[in-house]
């Protein structure tokens, strides 16, 4: 599993989700949760932020800069082509997914979730960038 | 030009996805009742005080779906999704209307896109009043879907906007 003491960044406009998937990090052990409310904000974090972030965990629907264009523009980054990325959604439709997959996302959790279906999607990344 | 409140296929995605939206974020069981209409100008008479709205576009129509709730029951819904205890709804609190609509739409919008349909992704918002009904926009009827739960009633709406429609024009 991650590092619980790695930064994590949790992106999502709407507070009480945000608060959700931070409270069930939290409750998994993680030490350092830092929110941002959109795609842009999220990424002056993920940037500048020293410690570098270890993981994002983003919602896809969100307004200024949404979740795939927050991955887009990670993984264009090089300093970022490695930094596992989850997107969270209510959405599943094939194309999105095949989007989502070639953009270069970890890890996919979709919404409605439980906390144990977030932990398990968080330890699938983990054997996924483990190898 | 299709009538989707007559559409069981487009009712079931919104009263499933809402059955399933409570019970896996919230852990509540909701039972749904009989949708009905109502007519352009009529309202729901159970009374709101918050609620998720949507605006929905699609190649065959627009409109708007609301998920709507008495507070009594919203403040239920989101202390058992928040796992704490709330007496009056907040600015913080509020966006959790939205965030249901759009897990509940999205959810819906999958099931449906994968069989045909063309919904759009949308951002939600919230509205809030005292003793309100959704005056949903354009000359269409209102589908109601009523929810129950432990917690309380809360209903769905979908408007739908001829007006806007491409068949229309």
């Amino acid at each position: 599993m991650f590092d619980p003491n790695i930064p994590i960044l949790v992106v999502d406009d709407m507070m009480t989700m945000r608060k959700i998937v931070a409270k069930t990090c939290k409750d998994m052990g993680f030490t350092q949760i830092q929110e941002a409310a959109d795609g842009a904000l999220a990424w002056e974090i993920i940037s500048s932020a020293k410690p570098s972030i270890g993981l994002v965990i983003s919602d896809w629907n969100m307004p200024n800069c949404t979740g795939i264009e927050l991955l887009k523009r990670v993984r264009g980054d090089s300093r970022f082509k490695n930094l596992p990325f989850m997107l969270v959604t209510a959405e599943t439709e094939k194309t999105q997914i095949v989007e989502a997959m070639k953009a270069g996302v970890t890890g996919y959790v979709l919404k409605p979730f439980t906390k144990e279906t977030l932990q398990k999607q968080l330890e699938d990344a983990y054997k996924k960038i483990a190898g | 030009m299709k009538d989707y409140s007559k559409d069981t296929t487009f009712i079931n995605s919104f009263v499933k996805g809402a059955i399933h939206t409570l019970k896996v974020q919230c852990g509540i069981d909701v039972v749904s009742n009989k949708p009905y209409i109502l007519s352009p100008g009529e309202y729901s008479k159970m009374g709101f005080e918050i609620a998720g709205l949507i605006g929905i576009t699609s190649n065959d129509f627009q409109g708007s779906i609301a998920i709507c709730f008495p507070e009594k029951t919203f403040l239920a819904i989101m202390g058992k999704m928040l796992g704490d205890q709330f007496t009056e709804i907040n600015k913080d609190l509020e966006d959790g209307a939205g965030e249901l609509m759009n897990i509940v739409y999205g959810t819906a919008k999958s099931v449906l896109n994968d069989q045909g349909y063309t919904l759009q992704k949308a951002l939600p918002s919230v509205i809030r009043g005292q003793k309100m009904s959704v005056r949903h926009a354009g000359t269409g009827t209102t589908l109601v879907l009523p929810f129950e739960s432990d917690v309380g009633k809360f209903e769905i709406e979908i408007g739908v906007d001829f007006s806007q429609s491409k068949a229309a024009s």
